[in-house]
């Protein structure tokens, strides 16, 4: 088989596709590919990692055109063709290549994003997104001396949420952050929601208005794209349906008052 | 090639390492209405503290044990010492025991997720070791969920992180440290960090071992750095192993899996423990179960490739996708098992760190101004093996009281004068650019690759002193051969060939301390099992193993324990 690798760094005038042979072992992923890459043909090649076991979020790219963790996706599937995903809506980025799926792994980094060397891209801007929603739990009632009760299938449906790794997968994958350089993205809004359903947090309603916004809640157009790349089951759509359910009628109440 | 100006950030306290426990030092500095701020090879989050799966140990007591006496902070320690080997310092353990219930509250208040239990209270499992189910879980993402709350925790409240860059030496200045240097890694650019109390917050260095369930950065750099800086390491040659790491990859499979009722079974179907811990079973402490199964499998009674089965089918489905949803999903994206339909291929895997950066109560290393804590530090609440649960536990119980003590002490440290954090930016770029300048030689991926597999052969779960001799031997060639390696990459950008040189260059340091350590100690104790010692000698050993650096290389010299309320037993299970 063949990695096809994205190239760029600083100086380069454009990118530019590099090709590697390699036997694709049973259970060989793309991160050990890459990490393969580097040490035996080309120590140059940039990529980020840290766990190599799905939960750290370093490693995600577009792997086949789909945002995938590099560290969870193995070879030999993606090329007997088990691991396809369409997505809706969804340019291509950067110029037009050719890959034989049956032979070819297409390893780019995430688009949306500046990319800094290779497969590493920039990501503050993602994370601004995160940091926007003022991810960071704030109850009304003083902390009481032991733990506040939590029903546990509340937990479960927080459980959701919290379980996102910030890889920025959906980000990636999302059409409207593709063309509209203001909206949240889905992990924001997912983030936000999980402070929205939190029944020890005490701004609740005042979240869900901070995203009452075009860029916010409203900018969604259900491509559900995030659902399908989250590589830890997050369902980001779901959050900004329900929050719009929510906020509608918490404006029907407001209106019968 | 640097022709700019050497850029130099001040900062009263610098946190080195943005884990749970640089984290939530951070915090008490700010708190303190310091300056404080943390530094980071990756982004927080993608620290290793985000991989811990199975929890947090606190005697809550929300769980009743079998006898009627609720849990205590009392029985948290014996479990602890009596775990360790009775290696421990005592009073470290009860310091950290006495401060669990806190602190898992502490992160309940900051929002943290905890799995409940029908009464709303935090959820408690049992594990090894333990004779209270006492270990706080978030299903098992533990440790991702405490980090995302300590992150959002640290971003509500602006304080500085240099995200990506690799420090790459301390400043020390008239016999004290005075910050590091750190290269960023986007820029290839040397910065100078100048502080008045450095804390090193670093993590593990499972990676000096092939086969390791540890994130790929854990490659001990604070260890090394503090060493070559002057600080001595302590009770290095202790090394756990954890029984069930997931066979091919060796992600762990958290021991939580056995609490909840896995059982661990030969190629003959046999539920094996039955013969090592009768009592304890599948739930004996970590050392324990690692040797049974290496015995296993080296009596032959292992799969082919070298594993043996966690099955957790008898769970139930229901059970399974409740309680181990993480694990579940290991299994089948790294082994392509479903564990509700298929046993699970495990093998014994290097886990954790006891020995570490030696330090006291205080966290204060030798070297004034440098503080540790966390896995990179030895308090020694762990000893010779530690209980699972309890190193989480540490990391934010001690991120706590160690920036507490710097706090504390910090009046001592006056601002740095002089221009030594500008003299140590050159030397640095000095040294990166001869790095950059060697050609020919190896590579420096053969040179790594040998030395994992010599520290897991040869100072592995079982140990003697030919193996280890002859380990030692190869270590020191390797080192030699280090000094040909050279890099095809001479860009200072982004150039990861240049971090993973850096990182390579501390863990051939640090893998002679553990084999200098190993071979020192004539003993069998927690994790350092040797043939040809079988027995624990606590006339000769009931001590701490202190490695420092002099002119003629590396030296070992004994310190005893601070013992307490426990005496010495044999360690049964
Ligand atoms: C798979 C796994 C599961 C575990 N599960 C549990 C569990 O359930 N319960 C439990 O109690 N313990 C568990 N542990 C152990 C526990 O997770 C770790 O001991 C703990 O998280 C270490 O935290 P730390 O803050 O000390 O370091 P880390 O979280 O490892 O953080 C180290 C930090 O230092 C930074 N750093 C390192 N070198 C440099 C450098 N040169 N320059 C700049 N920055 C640097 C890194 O970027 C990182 O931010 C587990 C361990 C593993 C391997
Ligand atoms: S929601 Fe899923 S895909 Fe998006 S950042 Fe979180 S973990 Fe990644
Ligand atoms: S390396 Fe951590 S998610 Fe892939």
């Amino acid at each position: 088989m063949r990695l096809k690798v994205f190239r760029h760094r600083q100086g380069m005038s454009e990118p530019r596709y590099d090709t590697f042979e390699m036997e694709a072992a049973p259970g060989m992923t793309v991160l050990s590919a890459l990490f393969k890459i580097q040490e035996e043909f080309d120590d140059s090649l940039a990529f980020r990692y840290s766990c190599r076991g799905a939960v750290c979020g370093s490693c995600a790219m577009l792997i086949n055109k789909v945002p995938r963790l590099a560290c969870r996706t193995q070879l030999m599937p993606l090329l007997a063709g088990e691991q396809e995903i369409s997505l809706s809506g969804y340019p291509a980025i950067g110029g037009p290549v050719s890959w034989d799926p049956k032979e070819d792994v297409l390893v780019e980094p995430l688009p949306h994003l500046p990319v800094i060397c290779d497969l590493v891209v920039d990501m503050t801007r993602f994370f601004a997104f995160y940091r926007d929603i003022d991810p960071v739990f704030s109850p009304l009632d003083p902390d009481p001396e032991k733990e506040r009760l939590m029903d546990p299938s509340d937990v479960r449906e927080l459980e959701l949420y919290t379980n996102c790794i910030l890889c920025g997968a959906c980000f990636a994958a999302c059409p409207v952050d593709a063309k509209n350089p203001r909206f949240s993205g889905p992990a924001a809004l997912a983030s936000l929601y999980r402070f929205c359903i939190d029944p020890r947090e005490g701004r609740r309603i005042e979240r869900l208005k901070t995203a009452d916004t075009p860029d916010g809640w409203w900018g969604c157009e259900f491509h559900a794209n995030c659902r399908q790349v989250c590589p830890r089951g997050v369902p980001p759509i779901v959050a900004i349906g329900q929050a719009r359910q929510e906020i509608k009628k918490q404006r029907k109440e407001g209106e019968e008052m | 090639m640097n022709v700019d100006e050497p850029v130099i950030h001040t900062h009263d306290v610098l946190i080195i390492g943005g884990g749970l426990t640089g984290l939530r030092a951070a915090l008490s500095v700010f708190y303190a209405g310091l300056d404080g701020a943390v530094l980071s090879k990756v982004h927080p989050l993608r620290s290793h503290s985000v991989a811990a799966q199975g929890g947090m140990n606190a005697s809550l007591a929300n769980v009743p044990g079998e006898g009627s006496v609720p849990d205590s902070w009392e029985m948290h320690a014996y479990d602890t010492v009596k775990g360790s080997d009775y290696l421990a310092d005592q009073d470290a353990v009860a310091l950290m025991c006495r401060e669990a219930s806190a602190t898992v509250r502490e992160l309940e208040h900051m929002g943290m997720v905890w799995s409940r239990l029908d009464s709303g209270r935090i959820a408690q499992r049992p594990f090894g070791g333990a004779g209270f189910p006492r270990t706080c879980y978030a299903a098992d993402r533990t440790g991702h969920n405490a980090l995302h709350t300590l992150y959002q925790q640290v971003i509500a409240r602006q304080i500085p992180v240099y995200e990506e860059f690799f420090a790459t030496s301390l400043i020390v200045a008239d016999g004290r440290c005075t910050g590091c240097t750190a290269i960023e890694i986007m820029t290839g650019k040397m910065h100078g960090f100048s502080a008045r109390a450095t804390l090193l917050a670093t993590g593990g260095f499972g990676r000096v071992y092939s086969r390791s369930t540890n994130a790929l950065i854990n490659t001990g750099d604070g260890q090394a750095l503090a060493f070559v800086a002057g600080a001595p390491l302590k009770d290095m040659e202790f090394v756990q192993f954890h029984p069930t790491s997931l066979f091919g990859t060796n992600i762990l499979i958290t021991e939580g899996a056995r609490g909840e009722g896995g059982m661990l079974l030969n190629r003959e179907g046999e539920r094996f423990m039955e013969r090592y811990a009768p009592e304890s079973l599948d739930l004996a402490p970590r050392d324990v179960v690692a040797r049974a199964i290496e015995t296993e499998i080296a009596e032959g009674r292992g799969f082919e490739g070298g594993y043996v089965h966690l099955d957790l089918r008898h769970l139930g489905a229901d059970r399974i996708r409740e309680r181990l949803p993480g694990i579940r999903q290991i299994a089948i994206d790294f082994a392509g098992v479903d564990p509700i339909e298929e046993p699970v291929p495990i093998q014994p895997g290097q886990h954790y760190a006891m020995g570490g950066i030696d330090v006291g109560l205080d966290g204060a290393a030798s070297l004034p101004g440098l503080y540790a804590a966390g896995e990179c530090a030895c308090i020694s609440v762990h000893g010779a093996n530690r209980l699972g649960g309890n190193s989480l536990l540490e990391t934010v119980v001690f991120g706590r009281l160690v920036a507490d003590a710097i706090v504390r002490d910090l009046p001592q440290y006056t601002v740095p004068q002089g221009d030594d954090a500008e003299r140590a930016v050159s030397r640095e770029d000095r040294r990166i650019d001869d790095i950059l300048k060697k050609r020919g030689g190896e590579k420096a991926f053969s040179v790594k690759k040998e030395l994992k597999d010599i520290m897991f052969s040869r100072f592995g779960i079982f140990r003697n002193a030919g193996d280890m001799e002859a380990g030692l031997t190869a270590i020191t060639r390797l080192q030699d051969r280090f000094r040909t390696v050279s890099l095809s990459n001479s860009e200072r950008g982004v150039n990861q060939a240049l971090v993973r040189y850096l990182e390579l260059e501390g863990m051939l340091i640090l893998a002679e301390v553990v084999a200098r350590g190993a071979l020192a100690r004539k003993e069998s104790r927690g994790s350092h099992t040797r043939a040809d010692y079988p027995k624990r000698d606590d006339d000769r050993f009931l001590a701490h193993t202190i490695a420092s650096m002099s002119e003629r290389g590396i030296e070992i010299s004994f310190r005893p324990v601070s013992l307490g309320m426990f005496s010495p037993k044999e360690r049964a299970y």
